[in-house]
């Protein structure tokens, strides 16, 4: 019998690639359905849907669950999204720690963990970015999905030739449609990631959120870095946390004034279209940079990378960099401070519309014990106590 | 106690900061000024309202309101104030540029530069004091900015120079910058550690004491 050398080789490649192609579809199967636990923290007394707010979210992907932690005396609302940006961990693993382990004495908390849910599924699109990353705990590890600036295309697809921002009819970069933090106030009939603001407005609307707090990170070569942008409604309250934390907190936070000519941003938009104050913390992130080296869990955690350093000694970063890096407990301990100086000047200003929260670690905390610390093994609690992001 | 928060913490970060506040010791006594006071920047930088916030909490007494931001402020804004009966006695000129915040406000550095210089012309006319502010550290200096953008250098030439004193977050003077103005043109300049320490600047250099 005679072998055909060709056919043979052309059989190889169909292999190879369908080979490929089932490790790489698994790969996006298992990121995309990945399940991240959430214990219950002992405040939380209900969790919502955002459906429960428009009913055109209900069954998409992005009909995120949005915790809600109630004190015994009454007071005023706070709302904090984490995954407006979900390759930008630290303001989610921030709204981990708060939904596990905050203890409401005055007012509500409400958390949404993965703001732009279907942006968690997917990683930046040729990146090469890792899929997920783990956090140790005392207990074991815990994962979680990396995520990517933008939906998932899967879930919102085609993009635009040109992306014409609603309703202020700004012209945006057309991928920037997917973006959950260019697409505020949203609206009913638009795409998903529209519907998902929209969705968000009317939460705060009719939950009567006095602050919106959206948690993000930021390339050190981008000028808006470690900072509090703020709508006008809060820039004294911004300005204040900004001293505080700077004199007293550990570690420097600026203020930035929301620009009033930059639209569908968070910090602009739920302010001039709720009563909220709106507020938007920003803390640095090496992997970001453009000039990073390889992309890989460790860069994610440790925040550590030569060429980003590389860019400092040329003057090219907004922000400092040396051998230790940015690790993910620094950058998530920011936030944790922030947040509970925020609630606190808050408080003092507005007693009857105070928050007050106990039971969430500080900036030099986190960095002692470690993000993990306050992960709670959810091997060992009630499936009532239980929830998946 | 939650009230006594504020207070406790401010007292906290004078003593962490070796009590932060620092008078050039060649200028000799606090420099004085009075209320009210108009706070306005040359160069839109959103550390107006941190300066805002600190005359907020200072809670400074005066019979008309203690304090203004206007952050366009204009040789007119003196002429209404001084017309409603509240003449404006100093004014505090935040130096440091915001491209954002500039680039917002559809406004160009040498707008800012042009309008920084009239008021100052209208405020000496009048027998303002002027006291130049940069609290925004290095990030509101050229070294902190984009390559090439001169702003915040333009910024602190304009307004500097031309201030009865200064008031600076000691990282932003790191290169010698406001010393060196200070020096050459005879000018008092108070340096704090910590922008929280300003507080403690407002309440000497307007012969307060921070309410308790």
């Amino acid at each position: 019998m005679r072998v055909n050398v060709r056919s043979l080789r052309k059989a190889g490649f169909l292999l190879l690639g369908a080979a490929l192609m089932l490790l790489a579809g698994l790969s996006f199967y298992n990121s995309r359905h990945l399940k991240e636990p959430v214990v219950l923290g002992p405040s939380v007394t209900e969790v919502k849907k955002l459906s429960d707010y428009f009913e055109g979210l209900e069954g998409t992907i992005n009909d995120a669950n949005v915790y809600v932690l109630e004190g015994q005396e009454p007071g005023g609302s706070v709302l904090i999204l984490g995954g407006t940006h979900p390759e930008e961990p630290a303001g989610r693993l921030a709204t981990w720690i708060l939904a596990e382990n905050a203890v409401l004495e005055q007012g509500r908390l409400f958390l949404i963990l993965s703001a732009n849910r279907s942006g968690t599924t997917v990683t930046r699109l040729g990146g090469a970015y890792p899929p997920d990353y783990s956090i140790e705990t005392p207990w074991g590890e815990r994962t979680f999905r990396m995520g990517d600036r933008w939906s998932n295309p899967l879930d919102q697809w085609p993009d635009p030739e040109v992306y014409i921002h609603y309703p202020s009819r700004q012209e945006l970069a057309y991928m920037d449609i997917r973006n959950l933090n260019r697409t505020w106030p949203g609206r009913a009939n638009g795409t998903l990631t529209e519907k998902t603001c929209f969705a968000i407005i009317q939460m705060i609307k009719e939950e009567k959120i006095d602050i919106a707090i959206d948690l993000h990170e930021a390339e050190l070569q981008y000028p808006v870095i470690s900072v509090i942008v703020a709508h006008e409604k809060g820039q004294d309250l911004a300005a204040m946390t900004s001293m505080m934390i700077s004199g007293m907190g550990g570690f420097d936070l600026g203020m930035e004034n929301s620009p009033h000519a930059l639209r569908g941003l968070s910090h602009r938009e739920i302010g001039d279209h709720t009563d909220a104050i709106s507020l938007l913390l920003e803390a640095p992130e090496p992997m970001l940079d453009a000039t990073r080296g390889r992309t890989d869990r460790k860069l994610l955690l440790e925040g550590k990378d030569e060429f980003v350093v590389k860019a400092g000694e040329h003057g090219l970063l907004f922000e400092k960099i040396d051998e230790n890096g940015w690790p993910i407990d620094v950058r998530v301990g920011r936030h944790c401070s922030a947040i509970l100086q925020i609630l606190e000047l808050w408080t003092e200003d507005h007693p009857e519309r105070g928050v007050v929260v106990t039971s969430v670690p500080r900036y030099a905390e986190v960095i002692e014990n470690g993000t993990g610390a306050y992960l709670h093994d959810h091997r060992k609690v009630s499936p009532a106590r239980l929830r998946f992001e | 106690m939650k009230k006594n928060f504020l207070s406790i913490s401010i007292a906290l970060v004078f003593l962490v900061s070796g009590g932060g506040l620092v008078l050039a010791a060649a200028q000799g006594d606090t420099p004085q000024a009075q209320l009210p006071v108009l706070i306005t920047a040359c160069g839109q930088s959103p550390d107006s309202s941190l300066l805002k916030a600190i005359f907020m909490r200072a809670k400074l007494e005066h019979p008309t309101p203690a304090y203004e931001l206007i952050l366009e402020a204009a040789p007119e804004d003196l002429t209404a104030a001084s017309d409603a009966g509240r003449p404006f006695k100093s004014i505090m000129i935040i130096m440091g540029a915001s491209l954002k915040g500039m680039g917002a406000a559809g406004i160009a550095i040498e707008d800012e530069l042009e309008r920084t210089e009239k008021l100052v012309e209208a405020a000496r006319s009048q027998g303002i004091s002027i006291i130049g502010v940069h609290i925004g550290g290095m990030k509101r200096r050229a070294q902190g900015a984009d390559p090439g953008d001169n702003t915040d250098e333009r910024s602190i030439d304009a307004v500097a120079p031309n201030s009865d004193f200064l008031i600076i977050n000691q990282d932003g003077d790191s290169d010698g910058r406001f010393t060196t103005i200070a020096n050459e043109k005879n000018i008092a300049i108070l340096t704090v550690a910590k922008n929280l320490d300003l507080l403690e600047v407002v309440k000497q250099i307007y012969g307060q004491k921070y309410p308790q």
